[in-house]
C-alpha cells in the first residue's frame, strides 16, 4: 500500500507569479507525479538503476537550428550602439531544468523544476519562485498520459492532439520544453509592460515548439505590451565562416549586432519567430545570440535591449535574472541523492548501479560515460 | 548509521542527523554473521562529502537574509527536507581499538565487517568498562562519564608505574593529580609531592578552611622554615650530588670537597662551621678553595642547612609517618632555583637510600614541571632505575616538551586535558599507549576539567572523564591583581 504523499501549496509572498500558483497544474503535476511513481512499487521489483552519467536537459534544444541569411551581403553588418534606457521596467525569466535519476525495469525516473526570477525596482532586489522538483516514472505505458498533460497544458488546448508521443528516450527533453513553454505562457499572460528573458532561440516548428503556439505566445506578450528576449548562450551563426560572436567583438559594448539579410531555415517547417541579433551588453569575452520578437518594430527592439541594460545587472553581457533562473532551476548531485531518498522512503525503491559493462570488457581501456 | 570505509584501523561510519555521535564516543559495529564485532572510537566527526554541496550552499547562502534575493519554493513533495537530511549527514572517522570475538576481548582485529549487515550502535562508556574489566578492588573515582555515570579507575593501574598528567593551563591537571594524591593516601600509599606553587599545602583543609579527614595524613615541609637538615644527615653521595648537579662544582674542586668532607666525618665534626673552617684552612690550590667557598656560601644562604640539631628534620621520620597512607608534600613555592635543586637532590637521594635499605616499600612521586628542579640525569634515572627501587612517578606539566621523548614513551597512563596548541600537541602524541591522531583530534577538543585516559588504567581503550570536583583547598589559582572587592 502506497501512502499518498500529503502536500501543502506554499503561500506566496511575493506578488507576481501568484497566478502560477492559482492554476491547476501545479495540482495536476503533484498528482500525475505521485500516480506515475506509484506505477513503480506495484511492480515485483523495486529497484532504480542509477545512470552512469547524469543527463541533464535544461529546455534548450541541444542542436541549434542555424539559420541561413538569404540576401546577406558579404561584410555588411550593422552595429548598434546601446544607450540604457532608464525607464523603469519589470524583468522576468524563466528556465526549467530536468533530470535523469535513474531507470526501471519498465522505465525512466526523472524529475524536473522550474524556476522563475523577477525583478522590479519596488522590490529593490531579486525574488524567485522554485517549482519542483517533480519527479516523474515514465514508462510506454503512461508516457502518453503525461505527455498529453503536459501538451495540454503548455499548448493549451487549443491545439488537436494529433503528435504522436515522442519515444521513451526523448521524453524527458520534450517534457521540459512543454513545463516552460506553459511557464512562459503564464507569465506573457500576466505581466505588463516586462521584459520577458527566455533561455534559448525564437526558433519554432518543432514538435514542442509549434509555429502557431510561440507565434500565440509572442502575441501575448505583445498584446499585454511585454518584449521578449530569448538568449542563446552556445550559437553556432557564422558569416563567410567567422563566428558572428567573435565578429562583435570589435564592437564597444555596449552594442548588438545585426545580421543583414533575412533568416531561412533549412527545412520548410522550421520558422524563425524572431530577428536575431548578437549581443555584447558588456566588457569581456561573452557575447550571446539574442532573439527579439520580428513583429516588434525595430526601434522598440533595440529600445527593449537598452531597458534590459538599465533595469537589470549584466554580467559578461549575460543578464542576472535568467542567471539566477538557471541557477536556482538546475539540479545538483545532492539533490539527485535526495530524490532517491525520498523514493526509497515512501516506496521502498531501491537505487542500485548497473554494472559497467564498458568497464567489464575493456577494463582501464574501458573509458565510458563516466570517464576513465 | 552505515559502515562506509575502512583503511587500516580506521574506520569511516556514515552517520544522519538523527543520531547523537560525539568525538569520543565508542561505537560497537556488530556483524551477525561472524559473530563478531568491533570496538571503534570516535576521533572525528566530519561532514560527509556529498557532491553538489558546495553549489547547494552557494545557491541558498542568500535564502531568507538577504534583501537582494528572495524568494519560496513550491515543494510540495518535500524535497529539500531530504536535501537537508544529506547535507547534514556525517562521516564519523574512528579507530578500532578492539574486536570481539564470540563475546571475548581480542586486541587485533585482523577481519573485515560486513558493510551491508553490520549494525552499529553506541556503546556507553560504563557497558565498556564492563566489558575490558577494568578491576575495581582499590578504586579511585576520577569523575564520570559523558553519560554521568562514575568512572573509577584502579589504584594498582598506577602501581609501579609511570605517569603523566598534562594539559594547557586551567584545564584541571592540578586538581587531578591532588585527587589522585588523596586517593592514594586514601588507599594507604605513600605519597611525596614536589610541589612548586605551594597548591598541595592546604589539602589538609577543606574547601570551608576547615580540617578535612586528611589533616593527619599530609604533611607539609617548606625548606628553610619547618624543613632543615644537618650535614650529618647526609650522606656523602648526596652532598656530592648537590654540589655537582645544583651547584655545578668542577671535578677537581669535588675531589677536594669529598675529602674535606671524610676528614670532617672521621673526626664526627660535620657541620657547616666546620666546613667553612675546613675549606679554609685546607692546603688546596687558591682556585679550588674558592670555588668551594662560594658553593659554601650558597648551601649556607639556602637556610636549608643548620647545625642545630633540634631545628633538623628527619626525612627518614616524615616518610615513617607516610608509611601506611600519607603525602610528604615539599613546598617549593618559595625557594630559590638553585635552593630548590638542592632540596630535591637531597630527598630524591634520601629516598633512594630509604628505598634501598628497605626502609620505605614504595613510594609515589608527584613532581609538578619537574623541568625547573630536576637535573637532567635524574629523567632516566627516575623513569628506569629508581621505578626498580620503588619510586613511581607521576609527572605533571602544561608545558609537555620540557618531557622527553622517552619518557613519553615508557609512560603507562597519560592524563590528557586540553591542548590547542600544535606543538604542544605534537609532544604529546609520542606517548606510545595511542596513536597520534586520537591523541590529536580528542585533546584538542576536550572542555576544561574533562581529561582523556591513555593507558594502563582504562586498558589501552582511550576513555574522556569529567573530572570531579575536591572539597580540599586547592591553593592553585593565581593571584590576580584585579579582584572583585567584597
Amino acid at each position: 500500500m502506497i501512502q499518498q504523499t500529503q502536500y501543502t501549496p506554499t503561500p506566496s509572498k511575493y506578488n507576481f507569479p501568484q497566478t502560477l500558483q492559482d492554476t491547476a497544474l501545479p495540482t495536476r503535476f503533484i498528482e500525475l507525479s505521485l500516480r506515475s511513481i506509484k506505477n513503480i512499487a506495484n511492480q515485483d521489483a523495486t529497484l532504480l538503476y542509477q545512470p552512469y552519467e547524469t543527463i541533464t536537459e535544461n529546455a534548450e534544444p541541444a542542436e541549434e537550428i542555424t539559420p541561413i541569411f538569404q540576401g546577406q551581403t558579404k561584410l555588411k553588418l550593422n552595429t548598434i550602439p546601446l544607450k540604457p534606457s532608464l525607464m523603469e521596467t519589470p524583468i522576468t525569466a524563466v528556465d526549467v531544468s530536468s533530470i535523469r535519476i535513474g531507470e526501471t525495469t519498465t522505465g525512466i525516473l526523472l524529475a524536473i523544476r522550474a524556476a522563475i526570477v523577477w525583478k522590479n525596482q519596488r522590490h529593490h532586489g531579486y525574488r524567485y519562485l522554485r517549482i519542483g522538483p517533480f519527479p516523474f516514472h515514465i514508462t510506454e505505458e503512461n508516457k502518453a498520459e503525461i505527455y498529453q498533460l503536459f501538451r495540454q497544458y503548455s499548448l493549451d488546448t487549443l491545439t488537436p492532439n494529433t503528435t504522436s508521443t515522442p519515444n521513451l528516450l526523448h521524453m524527458q527533453t520534450r517534457i521540459t520544453t512543454l513545463l516552460e513553454r506553459w511557464l512562459q505562457m503564464n507569465i506573457a499572460t500576466h505581466s505588463q509592460n516586462s521584459l520577458i528573458l527566455w533561455d534559448g532561440s525564437l526558433t519554432a516548428g518543432t514538435s514542442d515548439s509549434p509555429t502557431h503556439i510561440i507565434a500565440q505566445l509572442l502575441e501575448t506578450a505583445r498584446n499585454r505590451f511585454n518584449t521578449v528576449l530569448a538568449f542563446s548562450k552556445i550559437t553556432r551563426l557564422r558569416l563567410s565562416g567567422h563566428r558572428l560572436t567573435d565578429l562583435i567583438q570589435k564592437g564597444k559594448p555596449p552594442c548588438l549586432l545585426e545580421m543583414d539579410g533575412y533568416p531561412v531555415a533549412p527545412t520548410n517547417t522550421i520558422h524563425f519567430l524572431g530577428n536575431i541579433y548578437v549581443a555584447k551588453l558588456t566588457h569581456g569575452n561573452c557575447s550571446f545570440r539574442l532573439d527579439i520578437d520580428r513583429k516588434l518594430p525595430r526601434e522598440q527592439a533595440v529600445e527593449a535591449i537598452q531597458r534590459l541594460i538599465a533595469n537589470d545587472q549584466v554580467s559578461e553581457s549575460y543578464p542576472e535574472t535568467l542567471r539566477l533562473a538557471h541557477i536556482y532551476s538546475t539540479f545538483t548531485a545532492n539533490e539527485v541523492i535526495a530524490i532517491q531518498r525520498l523514493l526509497a522512503q515512501t516506496h521502498h525503491l531501491k537505487t542500485i548501479t548497473r554494472p559497467n559493462i564498458r568497464r567489464l570488457l575493456f577494463g582501464p581501456f574501458g573509458k565510458g560515460p563516466e570517464g576513465g | 548509521m552505515r559502515l562506509y570505509r575502512k583503511e587500516g584501523n580506521t574506520v569511516h561510519i556514515l552517520s544522519f542527523p538523527t543520531e547523537n555521535a560525539e568525538k569520543g564516543d565508542y561505537l560497537l559495529i556488530e556483524d551477525p554473521k561472524q559473530n563478531k564485532a568491533l570496538i571503534t572510537q570516535i576521533i572525528d566527526v566530519q561532514f560527509a562529502n556529498v557532491p553538489g554541496i558546495l553549489e547547494e550552499l552557494l545557491r541558498d547562502s542568500t535564502n531568507g537574509s538577504c534583501e537582494h534575493l528572495k524568494g519560496q519554493d513550491f515543494d510540495p513533495l518535500e524535497v529539500a527536507s531530504h536535501v537537508t537530511y544529506i547535507q547534514d549527514s556525517r562521516l564519523l572517522v574512528c579507530k578500532i581499538r578492539a574486536s570481539l570475538d564470540n563475546g571475548k576481548l581480542s586486541p587485533t582485529s585482523a577481519w573485515l565487517p560486513s558493510r551491508s549487515q553490520s549494525i552499529i550502535k553506541q556503546l556507553p562508556t560504563t557497558s565498556l568498562l564492563n566489558l575490558i574489566k577494568i578491576n575495581h578492588g582499590l578504586p579511585i573515582q576520577l569523575g564520570e562519564t559523558k553519560e554521568q555515570a562514575p568512572l573509577n579507575i584502579d589504584a594498582t593501574a598506577l602501581d609501579g608505574k609511570l605517569n603523566i598528567v598534562t594539559g594547557k593551563k586551567e584545564t584541571g591537571k592540578s586538581h587531578l593529580s591532588k585527587l589522585l594524591v588523596l586517593s592514594l593516601l586514601g588507599h594507604g600509599a605513600p605519597v611525596v609531592v614536589l610541589d612548586l606553587n605551594g597548591e598541595y599545602a592546604h589539602l589538609a583543609f577543606g574547601a570551608d578552611g576547615k580540617n578535612n579527614e586528611f589533616n593527619n595524613r599530609v604533611h607539609v615541609l617548606t625548606p628553610g622554615e619547618n624543613f632543615r637538615v644537618t650535614f650529618a644527615q647526609m650522606k656523602l653521595r648526596v652532598i656530592l650530588n648537590v654540589l655537582v648537579h645544583a651547584l655545578n662544582l668542577p671535578g677537581t674542586s669535588a675531589r677536594e670537597f669529598r675529602r674535606i668532607w671524610q676528614f670532617l666525618d672521621e673526626r664526627a665534626a660535620l657541620t657547616l662551621h666546620e666546613l667553612g673552617e675546613a675549606i679554609r684552612n685546607w692546603r688546596c690550590n687558591q682556585h679550588v678553595r674558592d670555588a668551594l667557598f662560594s658553593r659554601y656560601y650558597a648551601l649556607v644562604n639556602s637556610g636549608f642547612f643548620t647545625d642545630n640539631p633540634s631545628e633538623a628534620v628527619s626525612l627518614e621520620d616524615c616518610f615513617q609517618k607516610i608509611r601506611s597512607g600519607g603525602a610528604l608534600v615539599v613546598n617549593l613555592r618559595e625557594t630559590s632555583l638553585v635552593d630548590r635543586q638542592i632540596v630535591v637532590e637531597y630527598v630524591l637521594g634520601k629516598l633512594l637510600d630509604l628505598l634501598t635499605q628497605q626502609k620505605l616499600k614504595a613510594v609515589f612521586l608527584f613532581a609538578e614541571e619537574a623541568h625547573l628542579y630536576l637535573r637532567e640525569t635524574y629523567w632516566d634515572d627516575i623513569v628506569t632505575r629508581m621505578r626498580h627501587f620503588g619510586v613511581f612517578t607521576t609527572f605533571v606539566t602544561n608545558q609537555p616538551d620540557t618531557i622527553r621523548e622517552n619518557i613519553y614513551r615508557q609512560a603507562d597512563n597519560v592524563f590528557l586535558f586540553n591542548f590547542t596548541n600544535e606543538h604542544d600537541l605534537e609532544a604529546v602524541s609520542r606517548a606510545a599507549k595511542v596513536d597520534v591522531e586520537t591523541v590529536k583530534s580528542l585533546a584538542r577538543d576536550l572542555p576544561a576539567h574533562h581529561c582523556l585516559l591513555l593507558g594502563t588504567a582504562v586498558k589501552d581503550f582511550p576513555i574522556v572523564a569529567k573530572v570531579k570536583a575536591l572539597n580540599v583547598q586547592t591553593m592553585g589559582q593565581t593571584r590576580l591583581f584585579f579582584t572583585e572587592k567584597n
